[in-house]
């Protein structure tokens, strides 16, 4: 009888304590022996809830960066814009060369509102870079640039090799395309000249590009002419840093030395989004803007009417073509709108789904919990009531 | 007949109440006594005296004391045991594993996803020195968690590994006084005697014996018993205890030896000594193994994501994880190669603003490992198994428990002393005596009667 008692009270206070701990913790499963093939299920949906709550983040931390780029290029569509019609007023044919100057004046400060805008930075990264974003995109251009290697003695030759696997670009303000030379192993000074020339006669660089050695020994490339100019850089050992030859710098003109680089960052299970425009792609690869700008400025101050005219037409072409580049971005923000939404509510159904693997409904926590209570008050009572009872009471 | 011949009737049954009041009061002495067999006393008509034709009948013989007891449910009894020890053992050293694999802020699965996490904010701003630090204190922590985890199996292991040392010793101590036993009720048998007592404690530590370990149980002719270990080992042959021995093994885990030198563990499967021993060789390395594997593999996978980036100085991504040289110990020992937040790959081109290899890295925790499953479904299984054994072992042990219980109810209603049985025996002998004592009495004054017949006091 007392074995039988004890385990009763046994069973009944750890029905006891497991209802009790179900009530403080509102939970059915409270370790892994509760219910394993719920704690296995619920291991997957903890995981799926932190994927959720980062993509919800990300959205958070790629809107900004997204809103700071469109509205730069908000920026750059209304300075555009103020060209165009600057543009066309000096195409009237009825201008002095006074008024055209100071339409020029004010054109310049419109490229240098559109440059300021093509280097807009958002926490430190350039927005219109491509993934080069550590650097201003938008580059003044000068006619040469000069190797450091070089100055002192031993003078550069061309049949100096250089180093494998080394990189030199070469960024054209004028055709506003980037000419990149990767060195394979044996490859000299030379090799860099010849394929500096037939980027030249290809278009990717301005007509007469080259890379020759000077007479101090240093290697020089560049466009050797005042009217069009480059940015140049190289990781070389060989070569040293590309430095713009002092005096060189050539008004107005802008080379694009980013990349075309697309980060994308995850914002769902199946969905990645494209978080920034490369700036080469918007403003100088395709039609070039800021070359037209240039170009623009410099017939102002002194070209013919149809000259005016001819470039007011290209910065017009650019503008429609800014504009379309722009579509992209302000879908992928309003996808991102309507993404933060479905992921909230993504995060309300694995709630669900995680309270009902190991949650328990209160109102049945509660009623196992007075049904424990019942049961062991009963169970204690009938002890009460049996263990003390033997012959012996009756035979006093 | 004669008064004489009367008295000493009645003095017999005075000593036969005696004697069963003997007995009813060492039963409820002995109430709550554990493995206390109920003795009943063992009455006997005394042979009659022929007087030509007539046969007379010459009182009570005290024969003796006999213990009530049922041999096949003790040795039920004794089975269960075995199988219930076993379990309980089980049942512990899960029980002190699982909140290893319970979810928490901390356990593997948390840390994995935070990992994961923080690789997708760096995708947002992978130049930021911020998110990059992130990286590499949510690999460190997730590193850490499988060194705690692995620890915690190890730690256990090398507890139960000491508890095997205690719970031989146990058993050598109980086989010897078993054995010691074996001689002295051998002795009573020889004599016609029942065990009693005697038999009862060596009842009780066969019982204890089998708490601890797979015990057969052979009755001899003399009134003793051989035991030996589930597998036929002998531990007990006569008044000789076999001890076992304990030796260290190749593994650096205590093995146990026969008394002859031959390896036994393998071969002890119940018992508290057969369950930790399982616990230790078998489930514990089996978890071992598999969070070994997922360590080597998840770490493999993930510096071989990473070398396919570049770091924030445009150079070639190297290993995040260092790892052992082999699967075994590599949950113990990873931990991060990198601590500079500027050497994670996550540049596809060499550019600093470059993301391109964030999306390999994460590709981790969605693409199968060498097993076959992904990092976080390998983990999930693995909190399922661990689930799963503790719930089987609380399964098996509360299902030995309420079979045992059973049983003990079957075991107390034959050898079990109840004190109402016992009182109205109490009762019932103390009636005898009274009225064996009036016997006295009255044949006190019939001889008184006789003494005085033909004086004057008769008349």
């Amino acid at each position: 009888m007392v074995p039988d008692m004890q385990y009763a009270m046994q069973q009944s206070q750890q029905a006891l304590s497991t209802a009790l701990q179900q009530v403080s913790t509102g939970l059915r499963v409270n370790q892994p022996s509760d219910d394993p093939a719920a704690t296995a299920n619920m291991v997957a949906s903890l995981a799926a809830s932190a994927s959720v709550d980062q993509y919800t983040k990300n959205v958070s931390s790629v809107l900004p960066q997204m809103q700071t780029a469109d509205s730069a290029i908000s920026s750059i569509v209304t300075s555009l814009s103020t060209a165009v019609t600057l543009g066309t007023s000096g195409a009237n044919g009825t201008n002095s060369a006074a008024d055209n100057a100071a339409l020029a004046g004010q054109l310049q400060s419109v490229l240098s509102s559109v440059i300021s805008q093509a280097n807009t930075a958002y926490q430190g990264s350039y927005v219109f870079g491509g993934t080069a974003s550590s650097t201003p995109p938008f580059v003044a251009a000068s006619e040469t640039y000069t190797s450091a290697e070089g100055s002192t003695a031993p003078p550069l030759t061309a049949t100096l090799p250089l180093t494998a696997g080394s990189v030199t670009t070469i960024s054209d303000a004028s055709t506003g395309k980037t000419f990149t030379f990767t060195v394979t192993a044996g490859e000299t000074i030379s090799n860099l000249s010849a394929a500096v020339a037939g980027a030249a006669a290809a278009g990717t660089l301005s007509a007469g590009t080259t890379a020759t050695i000077n007479a101090t020994g240093q290697l020089q490339i560049g466009t050797n002419s005042g009217t069009s100019g480059v940015v140049v850089s190289s990781n070389d050992p060989a070569l040293g840093a590309m430095t713009a030859t002092p005096g060189t710098s050539v008004a107005n003109a802008y080379a694009y030395v980013g990349n075309s680089g697309v980060n994308t960052v995850q914002v769902g299970d199946s969905m990645n989004v494209g978080t920034n425009l490369p700036g080469g792609q918007m403003l100088t690869s395709g039609p070039n803007v800021i070359a037209s700008l240039n170009t623009l400025i410099k017939a102002l101050q002194g070209g013919t009417t149809a000259q005016i005219g001819a470039a007011t037409t290209a910065i017009s072409a650019g503008l429609n073509y800014v504009g379309q580049q722009r579509v992209p971005l302000d879908n992928t923000m309003s996808q991102l709108s309507s993404q933060e939404s479905y992921l909230g509510q993504e995060t309300l159904t694995l709630t669900t789904q995680q309270t009902s693997l190991v949650g328990i409904n209160l109102a049945v926590a509660a009623t196992n919990l007075s049904q424990a209570e019942l049961s062991n008050s009963a169970v204690l009572a009938a002890a009460a009531k049996v263990l003390p009872q033997t012959l012996l009471d009756y035979l006093k | 007949m004669s008064l004489n011949t009367s008295l000493s009737i009645a003095v017999q049954a005075l000593d036969a109440a005696t004697g069963a009041l003997q007995a009813t009061n060492n039963n409820i002495a002995n109430a709550n006594t554990p493995g206390y067999s109920r003795q009943v006393v063992i009455l006997q008509e005394a042979a009659p005296t022929h007087d030509g034709n007539l046969s007379q009948g010459n009182g009570v013989v005290l024969e003796g004391y006999q213990s009530v007891r049922d041999e096949l449910v003790q040795s039920r009894i004794q089975q269960e045991t075995q199988a219930q020890s076993g379990a309980n053992a089980q049942l512990a050293s899960m029980q002190q594993i699982q909140p290893a694999f319970t979810t928490s802020t901390q356990d593997i699965g948390t840390q994995m996803s935070a990992l994961f996490a923080s690789l997708s904010s760096l995708s947002t701003n992978p130049g930021s020195a911020a998110s990059r630090q992130g990286v590499i204190t949510t690999g460190q922590n997730l590193a850490a968690a499988f060194n705690s985890v692995s620890s915690t199996l190890t730690t256990q292991q090398t507890n139960l590994n000491s508890q095997v040392t205690q719970d031989v010793g146990q058993i050598n101590q109980l086989t010897s006084q078993i054995a010691a036993l074996n001689p002295q009720l051998a002795q009573l048998k020889a004599t016609g005697q029942d065990g009693g007592t005697l038999q009862d404690q060596q009842n009780q530590l066969v019982l204890n014996l089998s708490a601890l370990t797979s015990v057969s149980v052979t009755k001899t002719s003399d009134g003793g018993i051989t035991l030996s270990t589930g597998n036929g080992t002998p531990m007990v042959v006569g008044s000789e205890s076999l001890a076992l021995q304990t030796s260290t093994g190749a593994n650096g885990m205590t093995q146990v030896l026969d008394s002859n030198g031959a390896n036994v563990t393998a071969s002890l499967n119940s018992g508290d000594l057969g369950g930790t021993i399982q616990t230790r060789d078998q489930t514990i390395p089996g978890l071992l193994n598999q969070l070994d594997t997922l360590a080597n593999q998840f770490g493999t996978a993930f510096n071989a994501a990473q070398k396919t980036g570049f770091d924030q100085n445009g150079k070639a991504g190297q290993n995040f994880f260092t790892l052992p040289a082999t699967v075994a110990g590599s949950a113990a020992t990873i931990s991060m190669a990198i601590s500079n937040p500027a050497l994670i790959a996550a540049s596809s081109d060499g550019t600093s603003g470059s993301n391109g290899n964030l999306a390999n890295l994460s590709a981790v925790q969605t693409t199968a490992l060498a097993a076959g499953q992904t990092p976080g479904s390998a983990y999930a299984s693995l909190v399922f198994q661990v689930g799963s054994l503790t719930s089987n072992a609380n399964a098996e042990s509360t299902a030995t428990s309420a079979s045992l219980l059973q049983l003990n109810d079957q075991l107390s209603s034959v050898s079990g002393v109840s004190i109402d049985q016992e009182s109205t025996n109490l009762i019932t002998y103390q009636q005898a005596y009274e009225a064996a004592a009036r016997v006295v009495t009255t044949i006190q004054a019939m001889f008184q009667i006789t003494m005085s017949m033909g004086t004057a006091a008769a008349e």
